[in-house]
């Protein structure tokens, strides 16, 4: 038990996880933002692999939103896989294959756990140390998101104490500085880089989510370096017709990519459906241990997005997907 | 209401579950799975008015049926008609503030104090075996003022201690462990259902009070690692109706994505229900 000194009241830490954390530094976080967030309007519209040129680094922390099979911005995934970034630290809330993607395509190798399929190849790093996890859960995730958001360095939670996750994690239990009572807190979360895939983002970055999301907003200004993958690229004119529907402001956005079917073989909801076949392939993928030959069919062979779905999945399935995609009520305000 | 001939025993668990629904309450499913098919068929014939909230945001949904393979969140025909759609801080916030009245989750291991274990089977800092975590359901398990918890009655799932605590149930067991640990007063696990046996808790351990026709009180014993508690009278689950299977494979899960797998099927001999395949 530690101590710190109050004039009103000790604040003290009764446990203290041991798992290690992104590191929290809420002023350099503002540094960061007045040196380099351009807050003026000035265009940001580039290709994929020049976003995940300038904006992934080796050994960066990335947070993306929503997974590869819901709304998730593959496109740029699968850039980072074609780059072969090393050594990313993933915020692995909320995700079915996208942490064994990505540690499979030798891109990431530090996983925060909300959830995800711990596939073989995961199990694998595990073991012979190569894959380093830390526990938290999918809320207490996006919660560290939304103290990285805040600007504060941590944030108490009504959840997470008492587990084991706990114990392998950045969170303390404190005695409540206002009420003395039992209290977790948790460290906030500013990822290195986000990257997100929305509905429609004019070409400064203002951006709109239609549809449900996990942690979209705090995941953009939250994070240091942030790219925006559009289906559609609007007029500011439309942005400002309509400002209450702004889910994202430009001066967080670093980068914004038109991705039409940006989440293929996942959902764009109320645009397109999933691709049932292909996203089976993936989980089929991941479970047999074949991410690799995954990787070679689906990504690596191919310069773009668009140019995989070109070649590798065509006009009338695309169409077909959207068609299938019979709700529109609430995704086109 | 006539029985059902023939069932899978994660039907049978669905069932009973579904007639725990309640009108006027707020259900936090996790993912999708039994959890969600169980408060459908409640909603559906037992309790229309009760609502359900799912991990990304959305506020008491009535969904487009059938979902699309894995697609029983974010999805559009998942979020359908919902009176709001939020995120997944919004889901856990309003979590937080009192706003779900029962979780229900599905888990790989429980314990005597229904502690959840997702993580990791064997010795974390040694040899073990590794799955999803926690995902929501810590936040379920810890927010909602009440879980209901489903599973397999087998050996390896019922243990006396958890290896890992993926989401909390009485943790130690003691009084106030929860509140200790900093977590909401008055909350914590509440049912176990599994195909053969419902339990509830007395001072914070697992205590069979329900068994299913088809398997007898020692049966159920037989698969815990420990001796659960028991109650003096052991009540018998009512079969699943006709009426809940035919709902459950023909407007719920169409495609068969949870009702189909696992689980012996359960026949109806013409005298008693009996196990078979």
């Amino acid at each position: 038990m530690t101590s710190v000194d109050s004039p009103h009241r000790a604040l003290k830490v009764l446990e203290a996880g041991e798992g290690a954390f992104h590191p929290v530094d809420v002023d350099g976080f503002r540094e960061w933002v007045r040196d380099h967030k351009d807050r003026s309007l000035t265009p940001r519209l580039m290709t994929e692999r020049e976003a995940v040129e300038r904006f992934v680094d080796d050994g960066d922390y990335l947070a993306y939103d929503c997974n590869y099979i819901m709304r998730g911005p593959n496109s740029l995934l699968n850039e980072i896989i074609r780059q072969k970034k090393k050594e990313l630290w993933l915020c692995g809330k909320f995700t079915y294959v996208d942490v064994s993607l990505l540690v499979g395509a030798g891109v990431a190798n530090r996983i925060d756990c909300g959830f995800f399929i711990a596939a073989p190849n995961v199990q694998r790093g595990v073991r012979d140390g190569s894959v380093t996890i830390h526990e938290y859960s999918n809320v207490i995730m996006t919660l560290r998101l939304r103290a990285g958001a805040m600007g504060v360095s941590f944030l108490p939670v009504r959840s997470f104490g008492g587990t084991t996750g706990f114990v392998h994690s950045g969170a303390r239990l404190i005695e409540d500085p206002y009420t003395g009572d039992p209290t977790v807190v948790v460290p906030a979360l500013n990822p290195d880089v986000a990257i997100v895939h929305v509905n429609q983002a004019d070409i400064y970055g203002n951006a709109r989510v239609f549809g449900t999301g996990i942690a979209h907003v705090e995941s953009a200004l939250a994070s240091r370096k942030v790219i925006i993958s559009a289906e559609e690229i609007i007029d500011t004119e439309e942005i400002r017709r309509n400002p209450g529907l702004t889910s994202i402001p430009y001066y967080a956005v670093d980068a914004v990519v038109e991705a039409p079917h940006g989440a293929y073989p996942g959902t764009c909801p109320g645009y397109y459906s999933s691709d049932s076949a292909a996203v089976m392939e993936i989980f089929q993928a991941i479970r047999s241990d074949t991410v690799g030959e995954y990787i070679e069919k689906w990504i690596t062979p191919f310069e773009t997005h668009a140019e995989m779905l070109h070649a590798r999945v065509g006009v009338a399935k695309l169409l077909e997907l959207r068609s299938q995609e019979s709700i529109r009520e609430g995704y086109h305000p | 209401m006539s029985r059902a001939e023939a069932f899978s025993e994660r039907e049978a668990a669905m069932c009973t579950v579904a007639r725990m629904v309640e009108d006027g309450k707020t259900y936090w499913v996790a993912g999708g799975g039994t959890p969600l098919y169980s408060t459908l068929l409640g909603k559906r014939l037992y309790a229309p008015m009760a609502q359900y909230i799912t991990e990304d945001g959305v506020v008491a949904p009535e969904p487009s049926l059938p979902f699309e393979p894995m697609m029983t969140m974010v999805a559009s025909r998942s979020a359908h008609r919902a009176l709001a759609w939020g995120t997944m801080n919004s889901a856990g916030l309003d979590a937080q503030l009192g706003f779900m009245d029962v979780g229900i989750l599905n888990t790989l291991q429980v314990d005597q104090h229904g502690n959840i274990n997702s993580t990791a089977l064997g010795e974390y800092d040694g040899d073990h075996r590794r799955f999803g975590g926690p995902g929501g359901a810590d936040t379920i398990a810890a927010c909602c003022w009440r879980t209901i918890l489903m599973t397999d009655q087998q050996k390896r799932k019922f243990v006396r201690q958890v290896d890992f605590i993926s989401s909390p149930g009485y943790l130690d067991g003691s009084p106030g462990a929860r509140e200790r640990a900093g977590l909401p007063r008055g909350t914590g696990p509440w049912r176990v259902v599994t195909p053969w046996a419902t339990y509830d808790y007395l001072d914070r351990r697992l205590r069979l009070i329900a068994h299913a026709p088809w398997v007898t009180v020692e049966d159920i014993l037989n698969e815990c690692e420990w001796l659960p508690l028991v109650a003096d009278e052991v009540a018998v689950i009512d079969p699943p109706t006709e009426e809940e299977v035919q709902i459950l494979r023909a407007e719920l899960d169409v495609r068969g994505q949870t009702t189909d797998a696992a689980g012996e099927w359960i026949i109806w001999d013409g005298e008693r229900y009996v196990r078979g395949t």
